[in-house]
């Protein structure tokens, strides 16, 4: 069975019956590979749809998590039960539980750090003390306000209060988090999040094929969240090092915010700040400061634009890219979509009101983004197969436009490999207005094509 | 992806049933099997079949059963009714399977798994009706339909399915305002197949209920069966567990009696 890759975190969802058997066609390891290979930090099997489960059921589930937590490090677990459901696995599994728990998809990105939407209210109840705390202090880590009740009669109490909270939280466990290094993508810096203790296995867990595809798209700042970094040790100070003198070539700059100097000798800043790396006490100091983001590269194209311009091999692969986007709304729409004109140059959007936009990346033989802008309304309708009800909720629209983009990255990939050419795909991004775009690609030249399904016309761009 | 003229095109490529087999549906409503095993030893394919069917294991007979005669004595009228309806699906059935990972063997299976379930809950609920009985060999034209629209789809279908977990019907009606099970109930009006069957396949969908109590009963019970059968690894591995989406809810009250019929534990 294929997984559904959201926001960082890869999805299987059976349905009907799970017993010994039927897990075991359902999960394959293969398929684990082929989910972590999409850069998920997460691996969930939903439980919605599953009516029934033994124990024999779910233990092919948890020997495949163990396997892929000892060789991924990737939070591992179930997510989408009731009481009844929770109950049960709870019971199974007593005091022996190595995997998390997530009543919903939606608290289980809370936990992801590779979501985007932060500063969530969130109202949290667990009968164990432990487990409150802990997931107060990862829900706080990740950006979150988590509210905690101490008592059953207390979360009754306050659960009631309407709109009080953006979500509440009870029947979940986390069992041993994620360590591999989470990735998320804020305004136009990527950020990674490190835990623990780090040594010579942050070579394991941090992905660096990601990393230098990043560079090669255009993003130029790069921060560790190490709030929660206990210590780091010689062959992490190498690692770091290394990692930032080769993107120096790129005018890359690397920050840690909130790293603690307690357990880690203090020269070790020192010879990192020697590297080139930047040292902040939190992230707002770098995110929220507009002119420190334009000094270290995350708003400006500047750094890259002689360097990084649209080349001959890109614009020879122009119409497997056009053809790619093109099917996806057709796909999407049952409507004939149209290639109107084409020419190389800037983004030229004529106007800005009222429009959203989503990107992707691709690296391998050949690297490059495709940016797709459309009118909020014309968005809706190329994504109506996806979104199951009306709507005017802008955050669905723009997460159902990243799950459109990131198909139409998946027929690029294809159409691609049809002709021996290799790439990969990055997690795509979205833009809730033209200006957040034009931060990172207003400089930068590429082949703009206009497009158009049905009488509604949207926008094309493909650069490097 | 999928157009209503596309559905159209399909609906009228679905044949008529053939005249033997209309005439041996014609005898066995009269009750006479004997005229009624004369009349389909007349099609080839349909003995066949039969004589396929009936010796798999999950009928239980020991001795191998070879003639049509023999195979409509021990089945008896309504069940014999139930095996020439599931042959008329297989008339849609394709050569070659792309989209699932199926063949004739294991589409044969599915079918025997299905009616033999289906008569066990009928027999527990107490219901003799011969179209009732029938209503299950209409269940896997689902699956054939689906395989007809979606299979060279296949690599959109997973890309979509890798960014949105999004089940064929739902891809369907969306796009066409008609789903999987509206083209069942075409067919079984091409195949003049009796009411009561057309409406329990819409039942057995889960999203639309009907409003006859006892047919929306028999709708849950086909619907929980359906996702009982597609939980076999055999069937997960042919790609068929989620070909539809699961509808928990509309089954929730039957659920208990049917874990002790299907003694599930």
């Amino acid at each position: 069975m294929r997984a559904v890759i959201k926001d960082g975190i890869g999805i299987f969802h059976p349905q009907g019956f799970l017993d010994g058997a039927s897990s075991n066609a359902i999960l394959s390891i293969d398929d684990i590979e082929a989910t972590v290979a999409h850069n998920a930090d997460m691996i969930l099997v939903s439980l919605k749809k599953v009516i029934f489960f033994n124990r024999n059921g779910l233990d092919s589930f948890v020997k495949m998590f163990q396997k892929v937590r000892t060789s991924n490090h990737s939070t591992v677990g179930f997510c989408d039960y009731d009481t009844k459901k929770y109950d049960a696995i709870m019971r199974f599994y007593k005091e022996d539980i190595g995997f998390s728990l997530f009543k919903s998809q939606e608290i289980a990105t809370l936990f992801s750090a590779s979501y985007k939407n932060q500063n969530k209210n969130i109202l949290l109840y667990n009968d164990d003390k432990s487990q409150r705390a802990a997931m107060a202090i990862e829900l706080h880590d990740n950006g979150h306000n988590p509210i905690i009740t101490q008592t059953l009669e207390e979360f009754n109490e306050k659960a009631h209060a309407k709109n009080a909270y953006d979500i509440i939280i009870t029947d979940t466990f986390l069992g041993q988090m994620g360590q591999k290094v989470a990735t998320r993508v804020t305004g136009n810096a990527i950020i990674y999040t490190v835990s623990s203790f780090l040594d010579a296995e942050i070579g394991n867990t941090f992905n660096i094929a990601y990393h230098n595809n990043s560079l090669n798209v255009g993003f130029r700042l790069f921060i560790f969240d190490a709030y929660k970094v206990v210590s780091m040790n010689i062959h992490a100070l190498n690692f770091f090092s290394k990692l930032s003198s080769s993107g120096a070539e790129y005018n890359a700059t690397i920050c840690f915010v909130g790293m603690s100097w307690d357990k880690t000798p203090k020269e070790f800043q020192e010879t990192l700040e020697d590297s080139g790396i930047m040292f902040f006490e939190q992230m707002d100091d770098i995110l929220q400061d507009k002119e420190l983001l334009k000094e270290l590269g995350a708003s400006s194209a500047a750094n890259i634009k002689d360097k990084r311009v649209i080349n001959k091999l890109i614009v020879t692969e122009l119409p497997n890219f056009v053809e790619a986007t093109v099917t996806t709304i057709e796909m999407m729409t049952n409507s004939t979509a149209a290639k109107e004109a084409a020419k190389i140059d800037k983004i030229a959007i004529k106007d800005s009101e009222g429009q959203i936009a989503s990107s992707i990346g691709f690296y391998g033989d050949i690297d490059g983004m495709v940016i797709l802008v459309f009118p909020t309304g014309i968005a809706k309708k190329a994504c109506e197969l996806l979104i199951s009800e009306e709507t005017d909720d802008t955050e669905l629209i723009l997460d159902t436009l990243a799950e459109l983009v990131n198909i139409v990255g998946g027929k690029v990939k294809t159409l691609l490999a049809d002709q021996n050419i290799s790439v990969d795909i990055t997690l795509p991004r979205t833009y809730p207005d033209i200006n957040a775009l034009l931060e990172i690609a207003q400089e930068k030249k590429g082949v703009q094509v206009d497009l158009s399904f049905g009488n509604d016309k949207f926008l094309f761009f493909l650069t490097r | 992806m999928i157009t209503n003229e596309q559905i159209d095109s399909y609906i009228k490529k679905i044949p008529p049933a053939p005249k033997a087999l209309r005439e041996t549906l014609k005898l066995l409503n009269a009750e006479d099997l004997v005229k009624a095993a004369r009349a389909a030893q007349e099609d080839k394919a349909l003995s066949s079949y039969l004589k396929v069917l009936v010796n798999k294991p999950i009928y239980g007979f020991r001795t191998e059963v070879r003639e049509v005669s023999q195979i409509f004595g021990i089945l008896g009228v309504s069940r014999s009714q139930q095996a020439v309806y599931s042959y008329m699906a297989t008339l849609l059935s394709p050569s070659k399977w792309v989209l699932f990972k199926l063949n004739r063997v294991l589409f044969y299976n599915l079918q025997a798994d299905l009616s033999i379930n289906w008569q066990k809950i009928l027999l527990h609920l107490d219901i003799k009706d011969r179209d009732i009985l029938s209503s299950i060999s209409l269940l896997p034209a689902s699956i054939i339909v689906s395989e007809a629209l979606f299979c060279e789809k296949k690599k959109d279908i997973d890309i979509l399915r890798s960014v949105n977990p999004i089940d064929l019907n739902t891809i369907l009606q969306r796009l066409c305002g008609i789903d999987l099970f509206d083209i069942c109930e075409m067919i079984a009006h091409t195949w003049e197949m009796p009411q009561s069957i057309s409406e329990i396949i819409l039942a057995s969908s889960g999203l639309r209920p009907a409003s006859d109590q006892q047919i929306n009963q028999l709708g849950k019970w086909m619907h929980l069966l359906l996702f009982y059968t597609l939980s076999q690894p055999k069937y997960i591995e042919a790609e068929l567990n989620d070909f539809i989406d699961f509808q928990i809810d509309y089954v929730e009250d039957i659920y208990k009696d049917f874990s002790i019929l299907m003694e599930i534990s």
